[in-house]
């Protein structure tokens, strides 16, 4: 994976101003299949995570990859987040991280 | 009696009838005709004829306790013997003249004699009240103790007059006067036998349990409550080396609250023997306290001093309304102990400090201790001393916990519970070292606090390096429980260690972090600061 640049934090809403670029983003499976799993991210958004997805898949999983367009991500990087995650600590953080202290992380 | 001055000039011009009354009593002025002194230049006065020098008044000699003396208006004005007026207690003081009180007699103390660089002495007090409310000490010394220690008797009324009113001295005087009246030989102190009506047997001024809570350290309050548990009686070693008696009771009220109340010396074998008895066999006795002292050792309690009374199911109205309260409901309602250290403020409103923050900003320097949260790592544990032996006895309804010593073989003796068992009780003393970003610090961790650093208990460690002396696992479980980090709930104060003040912190609570609070109180903290910006 290329490492040179950080991946932004996003959630549904923030994940087209990356199109193109590595992103990483926390959702809430609601669907899995071979190659692509789906899920609800942290604002509520439908959201398409292709690839491979470890087995078994907690409930909420990290994934860090490249934005394919506004509502799906070409994952490289899984990581299961447990069966218990707090979205709205996560989407604020992704808000921050995109708006007053974009300065911090990107 | 002896007279004192011999001769005296008159002042004025006392005019005098001629020819004089027989007097009955042998106290009155005689009845000589008068011849005006040197000094006064008034000759309206015809001097019997045949006198040729002028004839010397003998002053009355006044004993005391005699009926008033008839006036007439002959004999020289010596001093106005007329009976004073009655005032109330309220209006006494020192630039009065002439008073006197007619009051009951609400407390007498006991004779104490004392020894100081003028010789021996003896003094005793008794507190009066009369019929408007007002309130005071009387004190007599030495010679007057004699002369009114057997008379004064409590709940009589009494008429005195003639004593000297000085400051109170609000160390030992609780009531509600500034000033203190000193009887001297002068004095007089009459029994009233007509039972006066008006003037009520005691005084009391009630505060709710809830209100002591708040109450200054070492003052003095009435309380009133209803007794609901009586421990024994045990025996303690003064720091004088005189041994007394102790007992623990709980009153509770209509606020709510309890109150731990106790008892020392006389009270523990008389009231207390009697409220113990009573509660017994199943009665719940309303107990009235004149004058306890409030004592703020372990949240908020209440003991007696010498000049404390209590009242058993006294006659008043609130004993009445309290009763009421406790049948109609009041006796099952569970009320929170003001007398066990609680802990001000829940996680609403919670202090959060950096642990340089607490000596940048002086906390624990004032009156009363600070209680802050702080989010910090463990980074050392001392090892050496980190529990003491406990008793494990119960007082009421807490374990004693105090230290206890060896006595002979296998044994141990609690000095507060004056007992000796097999088996103690080992609890948590624990020296730890505490870090977060900005600095780090020592704090003193007890039994709960120390259960949740060590994860276990303090007699599987106790046993671990004494007993089995297994140095290695000890170390092992030592090392385990370093480098985590937790919320510490710290009480903070400043105290006298030897000649130096310290500031002493003591871990009351240890919660795990929390990540989900955790990071909302961040990203709180953080978003908060924003100019301009909406709250998300």
């Amino acid at each position: 994976m290329d490492t040179s640049s950080p991946a932004a934090f996003v959630n549904g809403g923030l994940l087209r101003m990356h199109v193109g670029r590595k992103v990483r983003t926390v959702i809430q499976v609601t669907r899995s299949d071979a190659g692509s799993v789906m899920g609800k991210s942290t604002d509520g958004c439908q959201l398409v995570v292709r690839g491979s997805p470890p087995a078994p898949l907690t409930s909420y999983v990290e994934v860090i990859g490249v934005a394919e367009n506004e509502n799906s991500i070409r994952a490289e990087l899984w990581t299961n987040f447990g069966d218990s995650f707090d979205a709205s600590n996560y989407d604020q953080l992704c808000q921050l991280a995109n708006g007053e202290l974009k300065h911090l992380f990107l | 009696m002896e007279t004192i001055i011999p001769e005296y000039e008159i002042i004025g011009n006392p005019k005098l009838p001629t020819g004089s009354e027989p007097e009955a009593n042998k106290s009155m002025p005689n009845n000589n005709l008068l011849e005006p002194s040197t000094r006064s230049t008034n000759n309206r006065y015809s001097a019997p004829a045949p006198a040729n020098k002028a004839q010397s008044f003998q002053p009355t000699i006044q004993p005391a306790y005699q009926p008033p003396p008839n006036y007439k208006i002959q004999g020289p004005i010596m001093k106005n013997e007329a009976p004073a007026r009655i005032i109330p207690i309220a209006a006494l003081n020192p630039y009065q003249g002439r008073w006197a009180i007619k009051a009951r007699v609400t407390a007498k103390g006991d004779l104490r004699r004392y020894n100081n660089a003028r010789g021996d002495g003896k003094v005793f007090s008794f507190d009066l009240l009369d019929s408007d409310g007002g309130e005071i000490r009387v004190t007599c010394f030495n010679a007057v103790v004699d002369r009114f220690y057997n008379v004064i008797e409590v709940g009589k009324v009494y008429l005195i007059s003639k004593g000297s009113l000085k400051p109170a001295q609000k160390n030992f005087n609780h009531l509600k006067n500034e000033w203190e009246i000193f009887l001297e030989s002068n004095s007089t102190v009459e029994l009233c036998p007509d039972e006066d009506g008006s003037i009520p047997r005691q005084q009391f001024s009630f505060r709710p349990i809830t209100e002591i809570e708040s109450a200054e350290n070492n003052s003095l309050l009435d309380v009133i409550g209803i007794v609901i548990s009586v421990n024994p009686s045990v025996p303690i070693l003064r720091k004088n080396g005189m041994e007394t008696q102790r007992r623990i009771l709980n009153l509770k009220d209509a606020s709510g609250k309890s109150v731990e109340l106790t008892l020392w010396g006389d009270f523990c074998n008389k009231e207390g023997q009697k409220l113990q008895e009573m509660v017994d066999s199943g009665l719940f006795p309303v107990l009235a306290v004149k004058a306890g002292k409030v004592n703020d050792f372990n949240g908020k309690s209440v003991g007696t001093i010498s000049s404390t009374q209590l009242f058993i199911d006294p006659d008043c109205p609130e004993a009445q309304g309290l009763r009421a309260w406790f049948e109609s409901g009041g006796r099952n309602t569970a009320s929170i102990s003001i007398s066990k250290e609680l802990m001000p403020g829940g996680s609403k409103n919670e202090i959060r400090k950096t642990l340089t923050q607490i000596k940048d900003e002086g906390l624990g320097r004032s009156d009363k201790p600070d209680w802050v949260t702080a989010k910090a790592t463990v980074v050392f544990i001392k090892t050496d001393n980190f529990c003491y032996t406990a008793c494990p006895l119960m007082v009421g309804d807490r374990q004693c916990n105090k230290k206890v010593t060896q006595s002979g073989n296998k044994r141990w003796l609690c000095d507060r519970c004056n007992q000796e068992f097999e088996e103690c009780d080992y609890r948590y003393l624990l020296q730890v070292q505490i870090e977060d970003h900005t600095g780090l610090t020592w704090v003193t961790a007890f039994q709960e606090a120390g259960e949740e650093i060590l994860g276990c208990s303090a007699k599987e460690m106790y046993l671990l390096k004494y007993e089995l002396q297994d140095d290695t696992r000890f170390g092992e479980i030592i090392r385990s429980r370093l480098f985590h980090q937790y919320l510490f709930r710290l009480k903070i104060k400043e105290e006298l260690y030897g000649d130096e003040q310290r500031v002493k912190i003591t871990v009351v609570k240890v919660d795990k972090v929390n990540y989900s609070a955790e990071s909302r109180y961040l990203l709180d903290m953080v978003t908060k600061n924003f100019p301009n910006r909406k709250q998300f």
